[in-house]
């Protein structure tokens, strides 16, 4: 158990009198302080998008404590920090995908550009086609690598005539890298594909849409190095076109393909700055105790 | 920002690893240290026996070098290192050349005693050996406390003390020279005392290197290549 | 050796046997399961075999216009009226010319079934020109003779025949006059009360028709339900509240089901007695709980990634369920679906109360005119009192299993073959 989940159950009373938490030798972290406000630059000119006091709770817990944080247009910024620390909670925030979650609230300012993310007026749907998403476990659907890539586009009516189809699909697995291997069987299923090739597929899946932001959570923790490195480099590649924000659990994975670097921690945005900065001379001593490998 | 410990990662050998790193720089430091002082003794005092260990001391430095730029190596390869853990080692392998070389100019300067103890003694120049020695020597073992204790400040009056020692080994080449005007019978045993002058000079520019990899190593901010003023505002600001 | 390793080899041995004794009260469990299943079948099978076949007796039949009292073969009227049992009495008379007394001849006429004179009347009307020719044909025996010649030794002993019938009756097979053939009339009239007439197509058309109502209703109804619980429901006190009790209908007793049928269905909103289509209305909210359960397990074994996957690409609530949820919930629906029919296909009690356990000797043609059901025509024939109904009753339950056992392999077969893997 880390510092700070001992003093927060400090603060919350149970067992207050008789069981002192924190043994001060052992915990040499005692004097953690959250910051009053995200250190670093949290803000950038002209960005895509834009949040300010985001609160979300599940029921009666909060997951996420005012955090506000600005995306730059074409910029890869990645969040990390400890398992529960509520960057997949935010991340699912940027397209509403926790509106399935019943007991979700959301409050604060979510902006894309200058439209609102829970207006009445924004459609969820399309702000998913302009938000995509690619999810952890490769999830291809049980289709043909063909339908999978062309879901999203028949969805949408972006494209009428079949050649219109294929070109969609052609060049969306061209961009992720996908063609060559895929080429000759267009209509094998998706889901007899390799891991990796099935991350790709659902990448390829995703910017088949032509989305403007693409959300990737944790992309590659179900794969192997090599597959790992493929995407990595595939990222790089697509910032030319889109603005991506990864959640991820490898340090070493933010710090390669990112621009920029969130630390979250217990539901706050501790720290956001340059990745280069972030990883060699973090601002704050929790980041620096997380990237260091300091928390148990 | 204080760091005094390398403990608390979640792996314990790492824990180990640095601190072994540590120890083992300190342990070079103090060699290296011990031969400086001795290079100099030497070198007043015109002692052969003296100056053959000093040389002879090379060896355990440079393995040494080798020891510590393996486990560095060994902790970029296995742990990935990030942050003051990054700086830490960044700066161990820059200190550890600097180091290396501090102990290859005591050596020079050990060479030099011995020429002088077989061509006679100079005629000039053992006060502003005698006063820049003392002030390199002050120098280093700042750096390496600074180091120890990562300690900026102290980082920083080392870099200032450079300064001084510059200005110092400056006016004492000239006064060397002009005596070897005066004159060119001593040039070659005057020569001797200006190459370890020169020697003191450069251990002096390396032990402003390595508390230069201090102050980046406690501050994270790179002071190479600025100025005194400059340097000062990155520290304490 | 050391000390751990010595005490662990102390306790293996008892650990061994544990094992062993384990796994003997399981095979001990299976023996007893099979071995009265096959006590079942066996038993089944043994009784009901010998429905299936039938004896015929070799006769020379005279058309005799003046016998059967008919003028014009052609004339439908006479050929209705016409007097068939009266031939078929003269052939078999003939064929044993010493039996004089009035008893006793009618005794020897006993030994037909009365559907040779059916028989008879249909290849007239076939075939007008046979009207005053000779022929010879197979006519059915009755089922008392028909038994006698099944029997064994000490079955014949048992039979209902007079030992004169007997003496007539062994003459016969002596004289290799009589044969065995399969009993079509099985499967292709409707119920008798004559054993060696009755048949069992009618149970079946009854049946299929309460099935296809069932499966018709149950199906997109259960579905539908299950979707909109599994996928849109709010989760609040309501929507628990109805879960529970589909739960609790799953266990209702169903012949509740079957007085909720008489008293709605046809006391109140008027509709006949003994259809199929009442029938399948019964057993539809019958099947109801068993469809949604095994509906909504299917579709809670969707794995979630494929609906965000389909969510983040923008598809609404329900595209995600038309598109990706059904399609992979589909073969453990049917699955459901099948299993439920086969239940629903095996059930007594519901149709008793509402009137579909009448004696119908007509085929039915559609859910609306009368009919019984498979397992009620075994109940029916299992309490009547000819010897006959006994195999007959074996034999139908052999037909109902081997329905349920096709049932439950096209549910197999479906699982596996529709199954997806991702």
């Amino acid at each position: 158990m880390d510092t700070a989940e001992k003093l927060d159950k400090n603060a919350s009373g149970r067992n207050h009198a008789e069981e002192p938490l924190i043994d001060l030798e052992e915990q040499p972290m005692q004097e953690t302080r959250y910051p009053e406000h995200t250190v670093g630059t949290p803000f950038v000119d002209a960005p895509k998008m834009r949040f300010r006091d985001v609160n979300v709770s599940y029921g009666d817990t909060q997951a996420i404590h005012n955090i506000s944080l600005d995306i730059g247009k074409n910029e890869v910024i990645s969040l990390i920090g400890p398992s529960g620390c509520g960057k997949s909670t935010f991340l699912r925030c940027l397209n509403r995908m926790n509106d399935t979650i019943d007991i979700c609230r959301v409050s604060g300012e979510l902006f894309l550009e200058d439209q609102d993310l829970y207006d009445s007026k924004m459609d969820v749907v399309e702000l998913r086609a302009r938000v995509g998403m690619v999810f952890q476990k490769p999830n291809p659907f049980p289709k043909s690598i063909y339908d999978n890539v062309a879901y999203g586009p028949r969805l949408h009516g972006l494209a009428n005539k079949k050649f219109e189809l294929d070109e969609i699909v052609e060049t969306s697995l061209r961009k992720a890298g996908l063609w060559e291997e895929v080429k000759d069987r267009l209509h094998a299923p998706g889901t007899g594909l390799s891991g990796g090739q099935q991350q790709r597929l659902c990448i390829a899946r995703t910017i088949a849409v032509s989305p403007e932001v693409v959300l990737m959570d944790e992309p590659c923790s179900a794969l192997d190095p090599i597959a790992t490195a493929k995407i990595e480099e595939l990222i790089d590649e697509l910032t030319e076109s889109y603005t991506i924000a990864i959640v991820t659990h490898s340090m070493q994975q933010a710090a390669r393909v990112s621009n920029r670097t969130a630390y979250f921690h217990l539901g706050r945005l501790i720290e956001v700055n340059d990745t280069e900065t972030v990883f060699t001379k973090p601002e704050h001593e929790l980041t620096e105790a997380y990237i260091t490998g300091r928390f148990g | 920002m204080d760091r005094t410990y390398f403990g608390q990662h979640s792996s314990s050998q790492f824990n180990e690893a640095l601190e072994s790193i540590r120890n083992h720089l300190m342990e070079m430091g103090g060699l290296v240290e011990k031969q400086v002082v001795d290079a100099l003794d030497a070198l007043l005092r015109a002692d052969s026996d003296l100056a053959e260990k000093v040389m002879q001391a090379e060896d355990k430095v440079d393995k040494l070098e080798i020891q510590i730029d393996e486990e560095c190596a060994r902790v970029l390869a296995l742990r990935q290192p990030a942050a003051s853990d990054l700086r830490l080692i960044i700066a161990v392998t820059k200190a550890v050349s600097d180091l290396e070389r501090i102990g290859d100019e005591s050596a020079k300067i050990a060479a030099m005693a011995l020429q002088l103890s077989e061509e006679g003694e100079s005629p000039r120049g053992y006060v502003e050996v005698r006063h820049i020695g003392n002030h390199v020597r002050n120098m280093l073992r700042d750096t390496l406390d600074a180091f120890a204790r990562f300690d900026a400040d102290k980082a920083l009056d080392v870099a200032a003390e450079d300064n001084e020692v510059d200005l110092e080994y400056r006016s004492a080449m000239r006064s060397l020279v002009t005596f070897m005007m005066e004159d060119p019978r001593a040039i070659s045993r005057v020569l001797n005392i200006i190459w370890s002058l020169r020697a003191l000079e450069r251990i002096g520019d390396h032990s402003r290197n390595i508390a230069e990899q201090v102050i980046f190593l406690v501050k994270g901010k790179d002071v190479r290549h600025i100025s005194m003023d400059e340097m000062e505002e990155k520290v304490k600001g | 050796m050391s000390k751990t390793t010595e005490k662990v080899r102390k306790t293996l041995a008892r650990r061994y046997r544990a094992e062993r004794r384990f796994k003997a009260f399981g095979i001990v469990s299976i023996v007893i399961g099979l071995s009265a299943l096959l006590l079942l079948f066996g038993d089944i099978i043994g009784k009901g075999h010998s429905a299936f076949f039938e004896h015929y007796v070799e006769l020379s039949i005279t058309y005799d216009p003046e016998t059967l009292e008919i003028e014009d073969a052609n004339d439908p009227e006479q050929l209705r009226y016409g007097n068939f049992e009266g031939v078929v009495r003269a052939a078999i008379q003939e064929r044993f010319p010493r039996v004089e007394e009035r008893q006793d001849r009618r005794a020897l006429n006993a030994l037909l079934s009365t559907s040779a004179g059916y028989e008879l009347r249909d290849r007239l009307e076939a075939d007008p020109s046979l009207l005053g020719q000779k022929e010879t044909l197979w006519l059915q025996l009755d089922d008392d003779a028909d038994m006698f010649l099944k029997g064994s030794e000490k079955q014949r002993e048992n039979a209902r025949l007079s030992p004169q019938q007997r003496e007539w009756v062994l003459d016969l097979e002596a004289a290799g006059e009589t044969r065995s053939e399969f009993n079509r009339s099985l499967f292709t009239s409707g119920d008798s009360r004559e054993p060696e007439q009755a048949g069992i197509l009618g149970a079946i058309l009854g049946s299929v028709f309460t099935m296809l109502v069932t499966l018709a209703l149950s199906f997109p109804i259960g579905i539908a339900a299950a979707i909109y619980l599994e996928e849109f429901a709010p989760k609040n006190r309501f929507t628990d509240f109805i879960e529970v009790n589909i739960n609790n209908l799953a266990a209702v007793p169903s012949i509740i089901f079957g007085l909720l049928g008489l008293a709605i269905f046809l006391s109140w909103f008027g509709m006949p007695r003994s259809v199929p289509l009442v029938g399948g209305i019964v057993l539809t909210l019958m099947t109801l709980p068993t469809v949604i359960i095994s509906s909504r397990a299917a579709i809670k074994a969707v794995p979630p990634s494929i609906r965000e996957a389909a969510m983040g690409l923008g598809a609404s609530k329900m595209q995600v369920v038309l598109h990706h949820v059904l399609p992979l919930a589909m073969p453990g629906m049917l699955t459901g679906a099948i299993i439920g029919m086969a239940q629903a296909l095996g059930e007594t009690a519901p149709l008793l109360m509402i009137g579909m356990v009448a004696f119908i000797v007509e085929l039915p043609t559609g859910p609306l005119s009368a009919a019984t059901v498979l397992p009620v025509q075994i109940f029916l024939w299992a309490g009547s009192p000819e010897q006959s109904f006994v195999a007959l009753t074996s034999a139908a339950i052999m037909v109902l299993l081997a329905f349920l056992i096709a049932m439950n392999t096209l549910a197999v077969v479906l699982r596996k073959r529709l199954e997806r893997r991702w």
